[in-house]
């Protein structure tokens, strides 16, 4: 093992030992602070050698180290290890950062909770940061599923972590079977690979229908865990965990782990065109979809967890148009401008204590620095000329240029305008206007809180001029140039905004909001999940509690009663005499004698 | 006297202690019928040796030790018949009715 390889597994490893320290010491744990600390400490690690893992990278080089995992007759057919390359690098740099900052705001932010919940908090923390950093390194797609269901279950118990909320209970488990449900596109994925090449690995040649399978199933994983239509519903609903959970995890980094799965199996995708066909058109799709739902939100993380579907489907889209660099350079600057989003949006919570957007307004002045961090964030995923969304937004839309009849480059054009358009929405009712009741008695958010929010706003502004760095490693090309999409992206992006100011800066209403509304309850999609939820899934589930109670514990009742009752009816032959028992033994002894005689 | 003659005596015997096994109650004369019956057995082993040789007569002898054995057991358990119910009527031990 290199020295490289042995920062990655530090970079995984220290979380894990955190985790496992709060979860085996349970006074730690429930002490709170320490365990936060603890988890904390672990982050700083991971971060830590994962910058330095950034500043040794080398264009093209690649190294992984394996042990063997599951082995059969003698011969590992999976195996467990770090692979690190540019992609594992410069994702585990985004995970961990972003991980970093969000605890560090957590510790304001949960600054209400009791002790033991507070360790619980960062106990999960400390389990996902590992879970993610295992999915980031893997070195096959088998490592990559078992960190996959492992963020999987981080995401469920945070999103539940106030589980005593009817709403979140709910939330969280809706999250957990609609995301299974994909997974299980990932399971079946896994035994198609496994059975025609043997093992696991992302760079396998396969004849056209089989990659098409394979990486159908893949993508199915994909729409659950990165929330594209129609699997995601569970997204807004999510929101219920609370806020710096949203940030992380339900913007950030794991709902981006879909994306990252197809950067890492970009040479799988790459022999299915008709999966990459129906990516784009998904992609495209939600990205529409999504934005035009999030301009009707009236709650602030409703609003971003929308706009979180809508970027995830230009990520979609770019893949789907055969760009693996362009989606991962969206999803590394999306990560950092939405987490900051959503910070920034955790600090007004905090202030105001509602997530309602009518509760806001006027913060500009009761908070300043975090009105200016949220405002970048904005401008930065609007797209606006020389943030870091315009330079990814920009790089995914002219791979799109002319692609399938240039409508899904249409779709996520108009989808450009509603970005900034929304945004520009959120930004007047928060921060401009005259304070609602609950706003006049806000504050300025602590340091704790503050810290995180300047560190992310700087890789928001400025990671775009990361992306030739980022192409020179991925081998892709990448310039800036001045054609048809930049200029017709910046002017929508612009025109987004003045066209918001125009609309909300006198206090109306979004227009078409009925109608947008009723594509919201016409759309029917959470509607039609839960109805398949209620009738089939529950349907399928009462008919095996029957044949559970009535066939397979039948059987074994009648097994059991039919004993019972034969014993009963031949317990009379004993009479307990001891006359009774010495004629049987007579009359047998004469049978026997007859038998002989006879025979 | 001949073969024939002693066998019919060993059935005699042995008829008599089946019918004294069936009907006696008192546990003492079950063991005097049993004590018959083997001794309706020991007749005829007798009877074989004398009449067309072999070992019968060896047979006797070890029964005849067995026999002492099982009087021993059966004596026994009529003493604990007797501690526990006052009478050594068999019927009285019907325990093991199901």
């Amino acid at each position: 093992m290199s020295t490289l390889q042995s920062w990655a597994a530090l970079a995984v490893l220290a979380p894990l030992a955190a985790a496992l320290l709060c979860v085996v010491l349970p006074p730690l744990r429930k002490a709170g602070k320490p365990a936060a600390a603890l988890c904390l400490l672990s982050s700083l690690v991971s971060a830590g050698s994962a910058l330095y893992l950034l500043t040794q990278h080398e264009t093209g080089s690649v190294s992984r180290t394996t042990i063997p995992w599951i082995v059969f007759g003698g011969k590992a057919i999976a195996s467990i290890g770090v692979h690190v390359d540019a992609t594992s690098v410069v994702m585990l740099v985004v995970v961990t950062m972003v991980a970093l900052c969000v605890q560090i705001f957590s510790t304001a932010y949960m600054h209400d909770e009791k002790p033991s919940s507070y360790g619980r908090y960062f106990t999960l923390h400390a389990l996902f940061l590992f879970s993610m950093n295992t999915l980031v390194v893997a070195p096959n797609l088998m490592q990559l599923f078992a960190g996959w269901e492992l963020v999987g279950l981080t995401s469920y118990l945070l999103i539940g972590f106030w589980f005593q909320k009817p709403s979140a209970a709910k939330a969280s488990v809706k999250a957990f079977w609609m995301t299974k449900l994909a997974d299980m596109g990932f399971v079946f994925a896994l035994l198609v690979l496994f059975v025609a090449t043997r093992g696991f690995e992302w760079s396998a040649r396969l004849s056209t229908e089989t990659a098409t399978l394979v990486t159908a199933l893949l993508f199915l994983a994909v729409v659950g865990k990165s929330a594209q239509f129609p699997l995601h519903v569970w997204l807004p609903d999510a929101m219920e965990g609370p806020t710096p959970v949203s940030a992380l995890l339900h913007a950030a980094t794991m709902v981006a782990a879909g994306v990252f799965l197809i950067v890492r199996a970009d040479p799988l995708f790459a022999q299915a065109p008709a999966t990459r066909d129906v990516m784009l058109w998904i992609g495209s799709g939600t990205a529409l979809f999504a934005a035009c739902l999030a301009l009707v939100q009236t709650d602030i993380k409703k609003v971003l967890a929308y706009s979180t579907c809508s970027q995830l489907g230009y990520m979609v889209a770019a893949l789907g148009a055969g760009s693996a660099f362009a989606g991962f350079f969206h999803l590394g600057t999306h990560a950092f401008f939405k987490a900051l989003l959503f910070l920034g949006a955790g600090s007004v919570i905090h202030a105001v204590h509602s997530n309602e957007l009518a509760d806001m307004g006027g913060l500009r002045k009761k908070m300043p620095w975090t009105a200016l961090t949220f405002g970048l964030g904005a401008l930065s995923l609007a797209g606006v000329p020389g943030l870091a969304g315009f330079f990814s937004k920009d790089h995914v839309l002219s791979e799109l240029e002319g692609r399938a009849g240039w409508i899904p480059w249409a779709l996520l054009m108009l989808t450009s305008f509603l970005t900034a358009f929304y945004m520009g929405r959120v930004l007047i009712k928060a921060f401009g206007g005259a304070p609602s009741a609950k706003a006049h008695h806000a504050h300025e958010s602590g340091g704790a809180m503050l810290l995180p929010l300047f560190v992310l706003a700087v890789p928001a502004v400025g990671a775009g001029f990361f992306g030739g760095k980022l192409a020179e490693w991925s081998g892709a090309e990448y310039h800036l140039h001045l054609g048809l999409t930049p200029i017709v992206a910046s002017c929508l992006a612009l025109g987004g905004i003045f066209a918001a100011l125009a609309v909300f800066g006198r206090g109306k209403t979004a227009p078409f909001t009925s109608v947008l509304e009723g594509l919201d309850r016409a759309s029917a999609v959470d509607r039609t999940w839960a109805g398949l939820y209620r009738h089939v899934l529950l349907g399928v589930s009462a008919v095996m509690g029957f044949i559970d109670r009535y066939v397979v514990d039948g059987l074994m009742n009648a097994i059991g009663y039919s004993t019972i009752e034969s014993g009963a009816s031949v317990r009379r032959l004993q009479t307990g005499r001891i006359h009774d028992y010495a004629m049987a033994v007579v009359v047998g002894a004469l049978l026997i004698v007859l038998w002989g005689v006879l025979r | 006297m001949t073969l024939t003659h002693c066998l019919l005596l060993a059935s005699f015997l042995f008829c008599v202690g089946v019918y004294g096994l069936l009907t006696r109650r008192q546990a003492v004369a079950v063991l005097l019928s049993l004590e018959l019956m083997m001794n309706a057995a020991n007749l005829a082993f007798a009877s074989f040796a004398h009449f067309k040789g072999g070992p019968g007569q060896v047979f006797v002898i070890f029964a005849l030790a067995i026999t002492v054995a099982e009087v021993a057991i059966g004596l026994a358990l009529v003493m604990l018949l007797y501690r526990r119910y006052d009478d050594t009527a068999l019927d009285r031990a019907s325990e093991a009715k199901g």
